[in-house]
């Protein structure tokens, strides 16, 4: 029985070497940190959800999925608008349809119902989107970002318009969004690893032998952009229930800049990547914070630099792809070296660098 | 309300379009490359003029000319620092680099002038309207169509007579070929990225002569207007790109006068929608092109 | 000197290594040709002879300089060409404009013009077509046009991969005619065939080709002798090495 055990968690190792860091982590500044640490925590916790999110499909699909944030967002608005009680609603969004306004629902089924709005969007639209080619899916992506940002940016009766969507109580906790992140990295890493990741995977590396062993290229695509959406989506409640106050802007080309430096610099081809990207950058981003505003503070230049994190992030992301294209990961998932005897485990058969 | 005006407003506006999706697919068709820095080589321009006119009091053809200069030096300087490191790996890790790089020159510009936008001055003549058999027309809807018939025929004359030109075909045909005759593969693209340049300063000026001031973002929206162009166009030629580029013109007119004042905001929601449906049925665009395509590297 | 001298040479596509170190010569005026199976590393071989792809091991020396490593252009100012696997006409290009390419490297007007009048006579059927685009043509006619191509760039060395492939047998005659022409003017040739058997009748010289190595080497005759070259097709070679999978 040990041996099963043991065997199962040897399998599953990467599970494990990014799981127990993780939770330590929140353990440790929960107990020493300080608030400003634990918040930077929270916020990192829910940003690796959203990258998991985007790593299932793009790291496992090799397509640039730039509609991320918008089922991010969609599940953020959904959540908002169950969740707020109805007197805030009225208040906030003065243009609401009345049956919006009376709906209110615990937190649970909001994020839930968040995530299957988001899941039931891209299910809609998302079966042609799979049959383009690749600078018309890059395209279209793209568009369908930009309309997504539109339609929220302008219905003024369910988002509050361009203005902000407030009086979400706080629900998220650090242990909470660490919840959600765990879950999230469970989700994709099975999914990286079940038949249908690897098929996924398989039309990624070479699309004509995936076809050649009868792998439905379309159909693979279109559950992987699915699945993704549904954690998009849920993530974007949970992240609401933490800010508890956004606007379109906040699921707009910034974050999806954000969210793609992540993955890139990581390693899109594996959750240890997505995992690590997250780190590395989220560490790089408070520190270039701080710079930031202690170059203003002092008045050291005759103007204020903002901009000089994204500035710098761009730099990093382009040196990752010129010297480390496949992330600082590399396309595996991360394991302990081998010691000792060397048992006779079948070779892993994994693709070629992501 | 399809009379002359509207006839000559979106041959302009389809004019500003072509070049557009002109300069974007120049640099697709050979690198294979989505270009999304390329907005801000028209950001970039618009603050040439800018810059060039309150710092330097230069003249308005200075400052015209200036602002078609940056864009030429933004676009080659950008090749080769970004593009030309990355320029074996996967289309993705070139795409994502375009990103960054868009990124990049956004916040460049918003640290060293300004996040708010900036007042952009045009030549006195460009708001003048003319009257043409009953039509009131401003100038420079007329100045486009006219500059950018004129760019058409040079880039015509550069790619059919020129062995540059020839290059620059071939290349987008075979790449790998291409070198295989001994044609420096940097020299192809670096004239690709120059020639995109150039088509996004003079459409710049243009863009932002409608708006008449430039800020970080100024890039964006022209961006999306030449993807979109280029992909209904035919991602896989110049006349599709320009064809594209007329037909979202007239599309987007179209539109303004046939929406409701209600759905009007939602105009790009429209367009996007009908892009989307119009590839599912014919994904290689209006223009079809009979090879495959290959990558670089 | 040879012309061409490559020493253990060793390449990879990603983790799959596809040469274990090839030596071969090509001296100037021979007709070598390098034969073997499909998937073998002959390919491998030009392309990276030609800079195509980047070698992990050996050198390559052309007239007595290293050219390994180099980029494609340059070596074609050197004076290699090569007329790649699947002819690669520039389709949308006229064959005006293909051969126009390929007398990019040192182009001189006068030399251009007395260049097509040799290409029409050994190629006429470029002349009837000179302004059609290259993708139009048969592929017969492609494949003529490729080597002319290559041609006009009076390259010192032409390299030939897989020219007969997916030609009719007439077609087929035709190109093998016509290489013997060249080199009866005089040029080097370095062939990559499938077709062994009709290459070892107008080839100097051979190397058989086997799973990334070199298994036999010698002149057409002794290679005919020696080599059951059907059973090497046909799989009388059964040892578990031969099964590999190769790229």
């Amino acid at each position: 029985m040990m041996d099963k055990i043991t065997a199962f968690i040897r399998k599953h190792q990467t599970v494990v070497l990014l799981a127990v860091p993780l939770v330590l982590a929140g353990v440790l500044i929960s107990m020493f940190g300080s608030r400003l640490l634990l918040d930077i925590y929270t916020y990192f916790c829910v940003s690796l959800g959203m990258v998991y999110g985007l790593q299932v499909f793009m790291g496992n699909s090799g397509i640039l999925s730039w509609t991320h944030v918008g089922f991010v967002g969609i599940g953020a608005y959904v959540t908002g608008i169950l969740v707020t009680p109805p007197m805030v609603k009225e208040m906030g969004v003065p243009n609401m349809y009345p049956a919006l306004v009376d709906l209110s629902l615990p937190v649970v089924p909001s994020i839930l119902i968040g995530a299957l709005v988001a899941a039931a969007i891209a299910a809609l639209i998302g079966y042609p989107l799979m049959r383009l080619n690749d600078f018309a899916s890059v395209i279209t992506l793209f568009a369908t970002l930009i309309v997504i940002h539109v339609v929220m940016t302008q219905w003024d009766n369910v988002t509050n318009g361009p203005r902000t969507f407030f009086g979400l109580p706080q629900w998220t906790t650090w242990g909470i969004a660490l919840g959600g992140a765990l879950l999230m990295l469970l989700a994709a890493y099975w999914f990286r690893e079940s038949g249908l990741g690897l098929k996924l995977r398989a039309t990624r590396d070479d699309r004509y032998a995936a076809a050649a062993i009868g792998i439905d290229m379309i159909f693979t695509r279109y559950l992987g952009f699915v699945l993704s959406a549904l954690m998009a989506g849920f993530v974007g409640g949970l992240w609401a229930l933490y800010i508890t106050s956004f606007s379109p802007k906040s699921f707009y080309m910034a974050e999806m800049f954000l969210l793609l430096s992540m993955l890139v610099i990581g390693g899109s081809g594996s959750v240890s990547g997505a995992t690590v990207g997250a780190v590395v950058v989220t560490i790089a981003r408070e520190v270039l914070r701080q710079v930031e505003a202690t170059i203003n503070n002092a008045h050291v230049l005759s103007f204020e630099v903002f901009g000089l994190t994204e500035l710098v992030m761009a730099v990093l992301m382009v040196m990752v792809l010129i010297w480390r294209p496949s992330g600082v990961v590399g396309g595996q998932e991360l394991r302990l070296p081998r010691f000792g005897k060397k048992k006779d485990v079948p070779a892993e058969v994994d693709g070629l660098a992501a | 309300m399809i009379d002359l005006e509207f006839v000559i407003n979106t041959l302009s506006l389809g004019s500003l379009y072509a070049l557009l999706a002109l300069g974007l697919v120049l640099v697709y068709g050979i690198l294979k490359l989505v270009n999304f820095a390329y907005g801000e080589y028209i950001m970039i321009a618009g603050y040439a003029i800018y810059l060039s006119a309150t710092l330097l009091h230069a003249p308005w053809y200075l400052t015209l000319l200036i602002a078609v200069l940056a864009a030429v030096l933004v676009s080659y300087l950008t090749e080769l620092i970004a593009f030309r490191p990355v320029r074996s790996q996967s289309p993705n890790a070139l795409i994502v680099t375009s990103f960054a790089v868009s990124v990049f020159l956004q916040n460049v510009v918003l640290i060293m002038v300004s996040p708010r936008a900036r007042p952009v001055q045009l030549p006195f003549f460009f708001s003048r309207t003319i009257e043409i058999a009953g039509a009131t027309v401003p100038l420079r809807n007329l100045l486009v169509i006219a500059v950018t018939a004129v760019l058409l025929v040079a880039l015509s004359l550069l790619m059919k007579k020129t062995v540059v030109g020839m290059a620059m075909r071939a290349a987008a045909d075979k790449f790998t070929t291409t070198r295989l005759m001994g044609v420096p593969a940097n020299l192809v693209i670096s004239t690709a990225f120059v020639i995109s340049g150039l088509l996004a300063g003079v459409a710049s000026i243009f863009w932002v002569s409608r708006s008449a001031s430039v800020d970080p973002l100024t890039g964006a929206a022209p961006l999306l207007i030449a993807f979109i162009a280029v992909v209904t166009g035919g991602m896989h030629s110049t006349v599709g790109a320009v064809v594209g580029g007329f037909v979202y013109g007239l599309v987007f007119n179209l539109l303004s006068v046939t929406l409701p004042a209600s759905m009007i905001s939602y105009r790009d929601a429209f367009m996007f929608a009908l892009v989307v449906v119009f590839l599912l049925f014919r994904p290689a665009g209006i223009i079809k092109r009979g090879y495959t395509e290959e990558r670089v590297g | 000197m040879a012309m061409l001298t490559v020493e253990n040479l060793e390449a990879s596509y990603g983790a799959v290594r596809a040469l274990h170190g090839i030596s071969i010569e090509v001296a100037e005026g021979e007709l070598v040709a390098l034969l073997g199976v499909n998937g073998v590393g002959k390919s491998t071989t030009l392309k990276s002879i030609m800079g195509v792809l980047r070698p992990v091991k050996g050198t390559i020396t052309f007239e007595g300089q290293e050219i390994t490593n180099r980029s494609p252009e340059k070596i074609v100012k050197r004076g290699i060409s090569l007329v790649p696997e699947g002819r690669e006409i520039f389709g949308t290009l006229t064959v005006e404009e293909n051969l126009r390419l390929g007398a990019y490297v040192g182009f001189k007007r006068d030399r251009y013009k007395a260049d097509l009048e040799e290409m029409f006579e050994l190629f006429p059927i470029l002349k009837d077509r000179f302004h059609q685009a290259g993708g139009l043509l048969s592929g017969g006619e492609q494949q003529m046009l490729a080597i002319a191509r290559a041609l006009m760039g009076h390259p010192k060395l032409i390299m030939l991969d897989e020219p007969s492939l997916g030609l009719s047998p007439a077609m087929t005659d035709q190109i093998f005619q016509l290489i013997v022409t060249l080199k009866e003017r005089g040029s080097t040739i370095l062939l990559v065939e499938q077709n062994a058997e009709r290459a070892l009748e107008i080839v100097d010289r051979a190397y058989l080709l086997a799973n990334g190595q070199i298994e036999h080497a010698g002149t057409a005759e002794e290679i005919k002798r020696k080599v059951d070259v059907a059973s090497v097709y046909f799989g009388d070679q059964t040892d578990a090495d031969s099964c590999e999978v190769s790229l």
